[in-house]
């Protein structure tokens, strides 16, 4: 490679946030056109943004604010090496170790919507995780590495392989997105019986902090789905957006659904879906790792 | 203008808070989010958790028992932070004036930037309320 | 030193001071009798890793009289088990320690010609050196921690007479007999070392002498007897294949060629009882019974670690075959379901137990997969495990200590009241559970190995690893996040902050432990690149970590330990020490606007009564609850250890 990819990453750093906060501009825009209301600026979610840091500071403890700070810089850590094109299974251990800031953030509080919101937060991890990890290993046996530059140096897409492996990430998407159906811990639209869910306790700049994250995280997850056409990119980016109106339309058709629906779904159908396309890869397009 | 006072302006998140109003506000309070009069155009979300909130939007006269309550919501937002009184038992107590329960008006109970009268407050009066209470907002420094 | 005296000080120390323990009865004399020699078994340790890296592996016979000795001492010890059931009327400890005695007195006096001896008797390499540390250091330390906890035991039990030095005798002795065990390579000294931490279990279990622990003591017991008849079986059966009881043999290094499989499959089978492998994972379980010091022993160092090893161990000789490709299921399905287990589990210790069985589990997996990269994997862990399981237990028994309790649900928001040790337990479970820490590149480099087509039942493998690991994160995530569940007020934390011994021993043991998983973990590639790698050379792999720039590379992929602990500690350290709480900022938490103005949340309730929040950890028991799983649990497991045995057979 041309040993630039640390650059290129620290770019990711700069411009993630504000191609995130564009893109969430866009959810609320289609969002509301779907509802068929006229919505709010494309900018809106900058609008929220500096808002959010121009409050007053409300302190429920500490420990919450501190996490808070784990779970932007972590997520940040990730967006990072997903750009500089680092080894995929790291990237995704250190998603986790975000995302559990984010859930020790809400227990750090004795708030019982916030606790509410950890709990159904953890139960997202444990549908989601595995279904990251075995993508990861289902994209290395067809490139041979976990390292994502290796996906570069494959030779042709890995949609047109790994189909099912793709409709598996997609489920765990959708709950790393916090879309309908599976929005459990933290119910986007506000005003149910969470309140807030793991973001109840939060007010002002750390509230701000939560949204810049989100849109690291928006970001660190299209990428991801470009990753599955990797050459050309533009179609891999094409391929993202389309996921991304994909996902907003379920999330407009979509109620919410139980953990114990959210669990069942993904690991029956996300995990099946996977071993599935494993079996294909042996029986049908052929292990890279065999040849 | 700064960037957070202009920002200000463009993201007021409400939260709504009904003591015992009769819900003839509520619905039209409601009627502001349908695609009809979209109040998100403005960037307006009702947030329903006062931590997060920037305007506190309540109706019905405040009484004895939930004055409490409403107290603690608006002790809850975070500076900057208005309050909207939306229809005539929220403004002054409305039909319950004088009634041994109520207080008679939010004003009693917490400052009031923006009055919006009518029994019950039309969504178009609400909306303009809440420029008034934008064009408030637009003053803090 | 020569290494042939270090050696001896590693086995004969501890079982020395043991016995001269046994005539001290007063806990002031009891320290240095104590302390002194864990720290010359921790330096004789530490200079047999020293000598073995320089001058390579040590194989010494001892001198004849030795034989005789250990064989009288067997007979004894395998007739103290047969009276153990008589007396306590357990049938099955009763058979089955009159079937070992039996089989075992066939297969000495009948089956091997006289005065046979596997030669040598003991045989040192690195992966010997790496257990030894493990027993030395981390045993030693809990040994240590134990001081102060009897003390504490006895006098909240409220006992006249001290059964201490009962305690510190089997205690200590077992670290002489887990050196012992694997130091050896014949398999004659390995069965007794084997059957000496049986005993040790036993009576460790039941040190407090009530029913409950009489009852598991017995469990313990006799699911360890069977792992003791499956040795001497696989013994007998070595030697009717090869002529040989000598382990370095069997693994390919002498003579004799592969030999039959059954024997290999008999002894995993002892590894699995000993590592307490579903579905032997109730003797484990019920093992919690006693003193906190039996169980950090029994988790993190010894006994379990025993059985690891023997599989371990045996790991070349099974190679590429059936035996290899069953173990890599069975351990990876062991993993998951333990870790599911785990996630209904609201007492600490069930929590810890499960956990330990999974991370065993993963270390059977690797050595099923059989490679260079997943035997440096489980050998990584073998370490990391052992030092952070360590913490969690000493953690939990200073804990449970000051509030009497063992429960998840009462530590909450322990950080308030007991900042120091909750701060270490906290510690101890990140280094558990999240990048970059030790476990998780034992992990890392697991999914990695297992993703290798090693056999036709790879994917299944890493499917039970992929959703073990997801859920091991369930439970210690609640946990850390039911320490630090608690509640500011503006006027500074509750009152009831606890002064904590922060210079006892104790505490010191917990530091240092923590301490050290974390520089181990920055370390871990030049740990890789020293010992590990080294290690699993010498057993014949070849290396399959890349340590260049203190990264570590495999052929897939690359993970770079202390670039990440930087980042990650920035990530949480400056925020803890530059975020701020001003007292005039501080709000009480969101409660539909009905808080009561108190100490902590609290809301109006009916007739405007106060009310304090309370919240609780979920547990999720409908769906992951022993209940509604053991049944499947153990019968899936059973249906693996039959596949395992036919597979092998036919």
């Amino acid at each position: 490679m041309s040993g630039y990819e640390w650059l290129i990453g620290l770019a990711a750093l700069v411009f993630a946030p504000l191609l995130g906060g564009f893109l969430r501009g866009i959810d609320r825009k289609l969002t509301a056109r779907m509802q068929g209301r006229i919505g709010p600026p494309i900018w809106q979610q900058f609008y929220d943004f500096f808002k959010l840091i121009g409050k007053a500071r409300a302190v429920t403890t500490k420990g919450s604010l501190m996490w808070v700070w784990g779970y932007l810089l972590l997520t940040m850590l990730a967006v990072y090496m997903l750009f500089a094109q680092r080894d995929l299974l790291i990237i995704f251990f250190i998603l986790a170790f975000a995302g559990a800031c984010l859930i020790f953030g809400a227990f750090s509080v004795r708030s019982p919507y916030s606790h509410i919101g950890a709990h159904r937060e953890i139960m997202q991890m444990l549908s989601y995780e595995p279904i990251l990890l075995l993508a990861a290993v289902a994209i290395f046996l067809q490139t041979g590495t976990f390292k994502v530059s290796g996906i570069f140096e494959h030779d042709g897409p890995l949609l047109l392989t790994l189909p099912l492996v793709f409709v598996a990430v997609l489920i765990a998407l959708t709950i790393k997105l916090r879309k309908s159906p599976f929005d459990i811990s933290a119910s986007e639209h506000a005003h149910q019986e969470l309140v807030r869910g793991v973001y109840t306790e939060y007010s002002g700049r750390f509230l701000a902090l939560i949204e810049l994250t989100h849109w690291y995280e928006l970001v660190l997850i299209l990428a991801f789905v470009a990753l599955f056409w990797a050459q050309p990119l533009w179609i891999g980016v094409l391929l993202a957006l389309g996921v991304y109106f994909l996902e907003l339309l379920v999330d407009n058709i979509e109620a919410r659904l139980q953990w114990s629906w959210m669990l069942s779904i993904s690991w029956a159908a996300g995990i099946g879906f996977i071993l599935v396309n494993i079996i294909l890869i042996e029986l049908v397009f052929g292990n890279v790792l065999r040849l | 203008m700064g960037l957070v006072a202009k920002a200000r302006v463009k993201s007021p998140w409400i939260v709504h808070y009904c003591c015992g109003s009769c819900n003839g506000c509520d619905i039209e309070i409601l009627a502001c989010l349908t695609p009809m009069y979209d109040v998100e155009r403005f960037g307006i979300l009702n947030i329903g958790n006062p931590k997060h909130a920037d305007l506190l939007v309540v109706t019905g006269p405040v009484n004895r028992r939930n004055v409490k309550v409403l107290q603690t919501i608006y002790e809850q937002m975070p500076a900057p932070k208005l309050v909207m009184a939306v229809g005539a038992c929220a403004c002054t107590g409305g039909v319950f004036h004088n009634c041994y329960n109520t207080m008679g008006g939010i004003d009693k109970v917490v400052p009031v930037d923006v009055y919006v009268p009518g029994c019950a407050a039309r969504p178009e009066a609400i909306i303009d309320g809440v420029v008034l209470a934008l064009d408030k907002l637009s003053k803090i420094k | 030193m020569a290494g042939e005296t270090l050696i001896a000080i590693l086995i004969l120390l501890p079982l020395a001071t043991a016995a001269v323990g046994l005539a001290v009865k007063d806990d002031k004399l009891r320290r240095p009798f104590i302390i002194l020699p864990s720290m010359a078994l921790i330096a004789a340790s530490v200079l047999l890793l020293f000598r073995v890296l320089d001058h390579g592996t040590i194989t010494f016979t001892p001198s004849g009289t030795w034989d005789p000795i250990i064989l009288i001492l067997e007979l004894a010890l395998l007739a103290y088990f047969l009276y153990l059931g008589v007396i306590r009327k357990h049938v099955l400890v009763l058979g089955l320690a009159g079937f070992q005695l039996a089989l075992f007195c066939l297969l000495k006096f009948a089956w091997l010609p006289s005065g046979f001896k596997a030669q040598p008797a003991l045989h040192v390499d690195l992966l010997a050196v790496v257990m030894c540390l493990v027993i030395s250091v981390v045993g030693s330390l809990i040994v240590m921690y134990g001081l102060n906890y009897m003390q504490n035991h006895e006098r909240h039990l409220g006992l006249t007479a001290t059964r201490q030095h009962i305690f510190f005798f089997f205690l200590v002795g077992f670290l002489g007999a887990m050196n012992g065990l694997v130091f050896a390579n014949s398999l004659l000294w390995l069965f007794f070392f084997w059957e000496i931490t049986t005993l040790c279990c036993y009576h460790l279990i039941r040190h407090d002498l009530t029913d409950e622990a009489e009852q598991n003591a017995m469990r313990a017991l006799w699911m360890n007897l069977v792992g003791g008849v499956a040795v001497v079986g696989g013994m007998a059966l070595t030697y009717q294949a090869s002529g040989t009881l000598s382990m370095m043999e069997l693994t390919g290094f002498g003579t004799v060629g592969p030999v039959l499989l059954l024997p290999l499959a008999l002894f995993c089978l002892a590894g699995f009882t000993k590592a307490a492998q579903v579905p032997f994972q109730s003797w484990l379980l019920g093992a919690m019974v006693a003193p906190t010091p039996v169980s950090a022993l029994l988790h993190s160092s010894t006994m379990v670690k025993a059985g690891v090893y023997l599989v371990l161990r045996l790991a070349p000789a099974y190679q590429d075959t059936y035996l290899s490709a069953v173990l890599a299921i069975f351990g990876a399905f062991v993993f998951m379901v333990t870790s599911l287990l785990a996630i209904s589990q609201p007492v600490s210790k069930r929590v810890l137990a499960y956990s330990t069985i999974s991370s065993l589990g993963l270390i059977i997996c690797l050595a099923g997969i059989n490679s260079g990269l997943a035997v440096a994997a489980a050998v990584a862990l073998i370490i990391f495990h052992a030092v952070t399981k360590g913490v969690l237990f000493l953690v939990v028994g200073i804990v449970e200590q000051d509030i009497h309790s063992r429960n998840i649900e009462d530590m909450e928001g322990l950080t308030a009241r007991l900042p120091v040790i909750s701060g270490l337990a906290i510690a101890g479970m990140i280094v558990m559970l999240f990048v970059p820490f030790g476990v998780l590149f034992a992990k890392w480099a697991g999914i990695q190995a297992a993703a290798t087509p090693f056999s036709e039942f790879y994917p299944l493998v890493v499917v039970f690893l992929a959703v073990g690991s997801a859920a091991g994160m369930v439970f210690w995530v609640r946990w850390i996040g039911r320490l630090i569940s608690n509640v500011t007020t503006a006027d500074g934390p509750p009152a009831e902050v606890r002064r904590e011994p922060r210079a006892s021993v104790p505490y010191l043991v917990v530091f240092s432990l923590v301490g050290g998983a974390v520089v181990l973990s920055v370390l871990a590639a030049p740990l890789v690149s020293w010992l590990i790698n080294p290690a699993i050379a010498a057993m014949g792999y070849s290396p399959a970590l890349d340590t260049a720039g203190w990264y570590l590379t495999t052929p897939f992929g690359s993970f770079s330990p202390w670039a990440l602990f930087i980042v990650v500690a920035l990530a949480l350290l400056l925020p803890a020490l530059l975020v701020k709480a001003r007292p005039e900022e501080v709000m009480p938490v969101y409660l539909c606007g009905v808080n009561q103005p108190a100490e902590g949340p609290t809301f109006r309730s009916i007739a405007d009564t106060p009310a304090a929040v309370e919240t609780g950890g979920m547990y999720w028991t409908q769906a992951f609850g022993e209940r509604s799983l053991n049944t499947w649990v153990n019968g899936a497991g059973i249906v693996l250890l039959a596949a395992l045995f036919l597979g092998v057979i036919m």
